[in-house]
């Protein structure tokens, strides 16, 4: 913040208003105040959202809350908060301002990381580090400085000399990467959020659901997917262990590939992903259905014969044939466009359309119900009359396809993240000032030091360092 | 089928013991108390680790999956931390703190209800082997060990709680030290404490070790969801409160580090952050609904 200084000293007047403006913007987004408003702002409204219930429809609102809160609740955007206006505003302030901070911190750390020898030793630098401790090591001042400097090297600290007369310095350092580990983690955070956005533009969600042997179109794609087959597994205790479909990509009519997907593993083609999402017995479709023949009005025991999807079957003992064309879980008609409609996805009224032939002609193509046996006359002109007694039904599975380009970008901020807590947390950067001065038949030493932050390990490590100093000079002295 | 219950009752005696000596060298400060509390701490270690692989034996996954579960790992990963702590700095009388929410802990583990207890397989959605593992693994047959994001994202996660438990532990430390020390005087209990300038260098070194943990629990989380379902991030309540607890972690650190905060601020802060951890990891799980009701 110390080097906006510039910007205010300009005098406002000699500078174009939108020069202003943006000094002032700029001013606003390089505040740590800021971030920590920002930060705990963010905290406290977010909780809102996690009490009241998110996307609900409205009635529900105005029964928890009754009519004046949910006005409220409607107005400020609760009910969809994570996407009201002012929380991306938030989010948006907050980004701006790690953008800002980057920009005006980095440059200056980085010209004094490179740039962090000093011109000259000055030996007063030890007494105003937080840590400072001092030896006397017997020998020359020589032979002190070589001591200090394997101590040093040991500890893995790159070392700069300052010969001087009567006594030496030494400055030392380890650790500048450190410094880095917050702009890691902020462009970290700014990558993950760029990959979030890149992919809620450019790539797609939807949701297919296909039965048993058909396919979709993929959208926005020129390949289709088929579902061969759902099926679900199960613990011994009965619990289920897993859905499962089998997928095959059909591209230019060739099948190209075939993958089982379940809960937890999706199909991956061309940046697409389809995941197992839900399942269900499918409201349009019968694998086979149960058809009987009986006399209008009667009660025969019945025979009914089973006849696949398409297929064409000779009834039993009559002239008819019967093909399965239709089904409808839940048989409703819309008069305004005559056509057959399924209410719901619940079999509450299962229908199938068949199409009774008579001698290879088509004679009716009536609807059978389960339920209302008989309600419409299936062959007009016959004593016979067709009955739908039982069917087996085909299983579909509900499918989500979601293509997202941003995936490898958000990969690559988390890689990013992980550098940057590692630099920020575990790699410090630490100076140490040495100074040896001649005392005759010994060398008085000095040392100090700083660090980024950690100041216990510095400590520790400053001990470490006298200790071997010093043992070091014992060492020596009894062998010599 | 019952190894892990016997681990578990070793365990809640082991940590009753292993408190009672650590608030016993506190009180009498007596060498040997410590020394042996130290010990016992290990034992401690050891019996929860045993939990953990017999419980992983038992339901043939990842211990992982359920409050209780959770909460032993908790329990565990917070003895670990606190005892590489003692390790590097050598003080005991936080194992005092420490250890006490330790038993606390296997308290509020043994009170849960059967439904949080029970020994159930996996459902669906929590099924996730990381392939190039099962891969590894194929050729010597024991490809059922690989792990997976579920793993991955527990276990980060909860190194986090633990950091953040031993920051809120020193954190209690360093308010009662310091409102002794202005009092003056020298309080007896007080005075086994270490300096409060180290107890709050040590709680922050405690949140730069649990906040880096818990990051990487939000993210692998996200990164999961979005290979399993297609969306990194629903804001379901659980999701939003790590964020919200990272938020104020988020705070804290910049707080301290650019703006100086040290000391009583920054004790109310990480204590303030540690209830927030304590909502995210029951409030959350038994008030509000969403995916991560299980644990």
């Amino acid at each position: 913040m110390g080097d906006n200084t510039r910007e205010v000293t300009v005098s406002t007047e000699e500078m174009a208003w939108y020069r202003v403006v943006g000094s002032k913007v700029w001013y606003f987004f390089n505040s740590l105040k800021l971030t920590l408003s920002v930060l705990i702002t963010l905290a406290s409204v977010s909780i809102i959202g996690t009490v009241i219930e998110q996307n609900l429809p409205i009635e529900r609102y105005v029964e928890t809350y009754g009519v004046k809160w949910t006005k409220v609740i409607l107005y400020t955007g609760i009910n969809d908060m994570y996407h009201s206006k002012w929380f991306l505003s938030l989010l948006a302030a907050l980004t701006l301002n790690i953008i800002v901070c980057t920009l005006e911190r980095f440059p200056p750390k980085w010209k004094s990381l490179l740039n962090h020898k000093p011109q000259k030793f000055d030996p007063r630098v030890i007494e105003k580090c937080s840590h400072h401790y001092s030896a006397t090591l017997q020998g020359s001042l020589e032979e002190a400085r070589e001591k200090v400097l394997n101590v040093l090297k040991r500890k893995r600290f790159r070392v700069a000399a300052f010969p001087g007369e009567g006594g030496h310095g030494l400055y030392a350092w380890k650790g500048r990467i450190g410094r880095f580990g917050s702009d890691f983690t902020h462009i970290s955070l700014l990558l993950i959020l760029l990959g979030a956005i890149v992919g809620s533009f450019a790539g797609f969600k939807d949701f297919k659901v296909a039965n048993v042997g058909e396919s979709f179109a993929v959208p926005y794609e020129d390949f289709s997917v088929r579902l061969e087959k759902f099926w679900i597994d199960y613990y011994d205790t009965g619990q289920i262990r897993q859905y499962n479909s089998l997928l095959t990509v059909v591209e230019d009519g060739k099948d190209v590939l075939t993958k089982q997907i379940w809960v937890n593993e999706p199909l991956y083609y061309k940046g697409v992903r389809f995941y197992q999402s839900n399942y269900g017995v499918a409201w349009n479709k019968v694998e086979e259905a149960h058809v009987a023949v009986i006399r209008k009005g009667g009660t025969d025991t019945l025979n009914p014969v089973k006849v696949k999807w398409g297929e064409t079957k000779r009834l039993p003992g009559r002239r008819y044939s019967v093909k399965l064309v239709g089904y409808t879980a839940d048989f409703a008609f819309d008069e305004a466009t005559s056509t057959v409609f399924s209410k719901t996805a619940e079999a509450n009224n299962p229908a199938v359309n068949v199409e009774v032939y008579e001698g290879g002609k088509l004679v009716s193509k009536p609807w059978l119900f389960i339920k209302y046996p008989g309600i419409f006359p299936a062959i007009p002109s016959s004593d016979d009359d067709l009955v739908f007694t039982g069917y087996k039904g085909v299983m579909y599975s509900g499918l989500s396809v979601n293509k997202d380009p941003g995936t490898n970008i958000v990969w690559a901020g988390t890689l990013v993240m992980a550098v940057g807590f590692f630099l920020a947390f575990f790699v410090f950067y630490r100076r140490v000032w040495v100074h040896i001065k001649d005392a005759g038949r010994s060398a008085e030493v000095r040392l100090g030091g700083i660090i980024n932050k950690n100041n216990l390990a510095l400590e520790k490590e400053l001990e470490d360092i006298i200790e071997e100093i010093r043992g070091e000079g014992e060492r020596q002295e009894t062998r010599g | 089928m019952i190894l892990s219950l016997m681990f578990f009752t070793f365990s809640f005696v082991f940590y009753l013991v292993t408190a009672l000596l650590y608030l016993g060298n506190w009180f009498l400060k007596k060498k040997w108390l410590g020394q042996i509390a130290t010990a016992m701490a290990y034992v401690a270690l050891f019996s929860t680790s045993m939990i953990l692989i017999t419980r992983a034996g038992e339901s043939g996954h990842a211990p992982f999956s359920n409050l209780y579960e959770s909460m032993v790992l908790f329990v565990w990963a917070t003895n670990a931390g606190y005892l590489l702590l003692e390790y590097r700095h050598k003080f005991k009388s936080i194992g005092a703190f420490v250890m006490t929410v330790e038993f606390v802990a296997m308290i509020a583990a043994s009170l849960l209800p059967y439904k949080y207890k029970s020994i159930e397989p996996l459902n669906p959605a929590l099924q996730n082997k990381w392939h190039w593992m099962v891969d590894l693994l194929k050729p010597y047959g024991v490809e059922k060990y690989a792990i997976g994001w579920l793993d991955f994202h527990v276990f980060t996660t909860f190194i986090g709680y633990a950091a953040f438990a031993i920051s809120f532990g020193l954190s209690v430390m360093y308010i009662i030290k310091n409102r002794l020390d202005t009092k003056g005087g020298n309080n007896v209990l007080a005075g086994m404490f270490p300096d409060s300038k180290v107890l709050d260098e040590l709680s922050y070194r405690a949140i730069a070790w649990g906040f880096p943990f818990l990051a990487t629990g939000i993210v692998s989380g996200a990164v999961w969801a979005n290979y399993a379902w297609g969306s990194y991030w629903s804001w379901d309540p659980k999701e939003t409160w790590s964020l919200i607890t990272w938020f104020i972690y988020a705070a804290y650190l910049h707080a301290r580090v650019t703006r100086g905060w040290r000391g009583k601020k920054a004790a109310y802060l990480s204590i303030f952050g540690f209830l927030a951890v304590i909502f995210l990891y029951w409030g959350v799980s038994f008030i509000l609904p969403g995916l991560h009701a299980y644990a």
